[in-house]
């Protein structure tokens, strides 16, 4: 009989903390900015940024030191990709690396003076292409549309080179063997379809743990003032206390997590194939050990606006541990582990396939699960936490009467 | 000038208060530093997990498939039965990519009938995809033309005739500066400035606003024999030695420590790393006169801090955003930095062609300045607004 009395004050308890916690978020312009308009905007101005996906028309110097109507075929052929644009004719190699010094120009396309003559004695020229190696993106881009203008190039003339030898397509095997690349989860090899679905996971436990923290300042800074006790906390037993606070802290962002995982791709038309029940409950499991280990760093945070210096770090740190620019496999085991105690880089790992491969739930099972574990882990220091709060709230309150 | 000896003393004093100042200038820059350098140590991520689906069990498959085992960009780890297994293991996340050799390959290829090779690659994740792309396409096309030559000079054409026909034009790409595609080259560069700038103008502002909450700002700008610009020089010059020290520490990292490419002189670089260090210092002190509260200022500071990684063009390029959203990388010191390094130190040509950037780092402290009265107005007459 009184353990079960036991359970209903522990669950009374626990909802007294939840809608205390509700209080305390809505009372709070500063939470609420991390909790709500963090992850509505930057969503927004990230994919904005990187919204045009793709490099295109790049401005290319063409250095044609032969002159001839084979070499401004290929020059037209350049021209006519999607990603490079001749934007001059360089008299030599000088001018156009001034023009790249200056620059107006990110490559330079060089034609040898005997092109055509090789072309004609059946020997293979060799054409030089400098690309500006400052961004990657660039230089792939550049890479991709030479090589097909190769490849195209290269096919047009086999095929007068073998009439000329009288020769047929069959008597030469492999000739005809055509290749594809197929490019899936992300068919236009956008950037921000690649970028984004990985840094929504990471907004949300970012905007999660700050939110937390600062909630948790706020009541340290709330201590200080009151001789070390926090007026607006609600007595609870710290199991109570903490299940509370996690269990509003998610309710507050499912709002968020549907708007954030499903609207936000919807709105920019990037990746979004996957089930949008498996992602919704995959995400659970990141917002509850989010808000665990919020509540477990909110233990070095003891003013408003220093947990500001502390997190915004962590997100550039936390973007490469997630792999989603340095894969993780080519990471050394150190940084694997560092990373496999982050909520985020389980999220994000799932979340991407899950969104752009169509993977299901059970296919991310091992992320899935651990996210969970790493809520259990996180659990424990939140406990003890708030376990150490209580008791010396208890014992302040007893030495003031 | 006693006026600011005795702020930069008190500069220094307020620096070496609280533990915080010491976290944020010095560890967290040797931790990202740190961070950054042994993370992609290896300059390249090769060896991609992938797989491949071989339906034809041939004599000519066996060869593709040894030519991909022998690519250093891909690592065949897995030969799953069919199409849908593969893609199980790509969805799994166990592979980036996979090569499929159609039933029928090798009949189809030696009787000259149409075969296709196909790659999927997982371009969800982008560098690892990329890279299984780049491994798989190099493979085929170079099997491809291995077998037409082989089987070309067979039929009796002389050799050089045979490579002709297989590849009538070569290309030859060149990455003057980076030819490796080092990644901690092109990141390393940029993303360490990036958090540089991060750390410096957050603390600029978390000290300069930590007066007004403490109310302690009257007596700041007070000590200062009443004038906000030498209050401002006693807290910027004592940070501004720390974090250029940072900086140069860091620069001598990147381009001593680990060679990374330094085509003009040392000094350009430095010189270039103080001004920034500056710029981001009046950068911060521009956004404190606009919101004089420790809260928003600081969000403010964190918040364009964080942006300018992306935004700055780091990793897309500025001039193919929207108008409306590259301009805004005009406004951050850390793109003048990155656009010095570009000329500077990667592709090393002359000085010159980067002076505008140079110059624009020294008009941020002109900026900053337009804004000190109202800054004093809020620092003798605080209100904490939490």
């Amino acid at each position: 009989m009184s353990r079960n009395r036991g359970l209903k004050t522990w669950l009374s308890q626990m909802l007294a903390t939840w809608r205390r916690e509700f209080y305390l978020v809505f009372s709070d312009i500063g939470v609420m900015l991390f909790f709500f308009g963090l992850p509505t905007l930057y969503p927004i101005v990230y994919t904005l940024i990187y919204n045009p996906e793709v490099v295109k028309d790049q401005p290319i110097a063409v250095v044609d030191q032969c002159r001839t109507s084979k070499s401004r075929e290929l020059t037209r052929m350049i021209d006519a990709t999607d990603a490079i644009k001749v934007d001059y004719y360089a008299p030599s190699l000088s001018d156009a690396r001034r023009l790249m010094n200056e620059h107006k120009i990110y490559g330079i396309f060089v034609i040898p003076e005997d092109y055509d003559k090789q072309l004609g004695r059946r020997e293979v020229p060799t054409v030089t292409f400098y690309s500006d190696m400052s961004l990657l993106l660039r230089y792939r881009t550049f890479v991709l549309s030479l090589t097909n203008v190769q490849l195209a190039l290269g096919e047009k003339l086999r095929g007068e080179y073998m009439d000329d030898l009288g020769l047929v397509a069959s008597s030469a095997p492999g000739i005809n063997i055509k290749q594809e690349g197929i490019m899936m989860g992300d068919p236009t090899q956008g950037f921000a379809s690649f970028v984004i679905p990985g840094i929504l996971v990471l907004i949300l436990q970012q905007s999660m743990i700050l939110g937390v923290s600062m909630l948790a300042a706020g009541a340290s800074e709330r201590r200080r003032r009151n001789g070390g006790i926090d007026p607006l906390t609600v007595p609870a037993a710290p199991g109570a206390a903490l299940l509370g606070k996690v269990m509003c802290y998610v309710l507050l962002y499912v709002p968020l997590v549907i708007y954030i995982l499903h609207f936000v791709p919807e709105i920019f038309a990037l990746p979004h194939v996957g089930n949008v029940w498996h992602y919704l409950m995959f995400i659970l499991p990141l917002l509850t050990s989010s808000a665990m280990l919020g509540i477990a760093v909110s233990a070095f945070v003891t003013e408003r606006e220093t947990s500001l210096l502390v997190v915004v770090f962590t997100s550039v740190i936390f973007l490469f541990l997630s792999g989603l620019t340095w894969p993780r496999y080519a990471m050394n085991s150190f940084w694997q582990l560092v990373g496999d105690f982050i909520p985020a880089i389980w999220g994000v790992e799932g979340f991407v396939r899950l969104n752009g491969n169509g993977a299901s739930l059970v296919d991310e099972g091992h992320c899935y699960m651990m996210m969970w574990l790493l809520t259990l882990l996180y659990a424990v220091p939140a406990y003890i936490l708030l376990r150490y709060r209580d008791r010396s709230a208890r014992l302040r309150a007893g030495q003031l009467l | 000038m006693h006026y600011l000896f005795q702020a930069i003393a008190d500069g220094w004093r307020q620096l070496v208060s609280r533990k915080i100042y010491f976290a944020v200038m010095l560890f967290v820059p040797v931790l990202g530093s740190f961070f950054f350098l042994n993370l992609m140590s290896e300059g390249l991520p090769f060896k991609v997990p992938t797989a491949i689906v071989d339906l034809d069990h041939s004599q000519l498959s066996r060869t593709v498939g040894r030519n991909l085992a022998s690519s250093e960009l891909v690592s065949i780890q897995y030969t799953p039965e069919d199409y849908h297994a593969a893609l199980e293991l790509m969805r799994k996340g166990e592979i980036f990519g996979f090569f499929l050799i159609p039933e029928g390959f090798q009949r189809d290829a030696m009787s000259g009938k149409e075969t296709t090779l196909s790659y999927y690659n997982n371009m969800s994740i982008f560098v690892p995809g990329t890279l299984a792309f780049k491994g798989f396409k190099s493979v085929s096309v170079t099997t491809i033309g291995g077998l037409s030559v082989s089987t070309l000079t067979y039929a009796g054409l002389p050799q050089d005739q045979a490579m002709e026909l297989v590849s009538p034009v070569d290309f030859d790409i060149r990455g003057p500066g980076n030819p490796w595609m080092n990644y901690s080259i092109y990141l390393s560069n940029s993303f360490l400035p990036a958090l540089i700038a991060l750390m410096t103008s957050c603390i600029c502002a978390f000290s300069i606003c930590e007066e007004i909450k403490r109310g302690t700002s009257a007596r700041w700008v007070m000590r200062a024999g009443g004038s906000m610009f030498v209050a401002l020089l006693g807290k910027l010059i004592p940070q501004a030695v720390i974090m250029t020290a940072v900086g140069v520490m860091v620069q001598s990292l990147l381009y001593g420590f680990n060679n990374f490419p330094l085509h003009n002189h040392a000094m350009h670089m430095i010189v270039a790393m103080w001004l920034f260090v500056v710029a981001s210092q009046w950068f911060a002190v521009t956004l404190c006169c606009i919101v004089p509260n420790l809260r928003l200022s600081l969000s403010l500071c964190s918040l364009t801090g964080i942006l300018a990684f992306s935004i700055a063009g780091f990793s897309f390029p500025v001039e193919q955003m929207y108008g409306a959203i590259g301009i805004f990388s005009y406004i951050l010191p850390v793109r003048y930095y990155f656009l010095i390094y570009i000329d500077q130190a990667l592709n090393g040509i002359p000085l010159y062609f980067s002076r505008y950037y140079y110059a624009a780092l020294l008009c941020f402290p002109l900026v900053g300045m337009l804004g000190m009265a109202r800054l004093k107005k809020r620092c003798l007459n605080p209100v904490y607004v939490p």
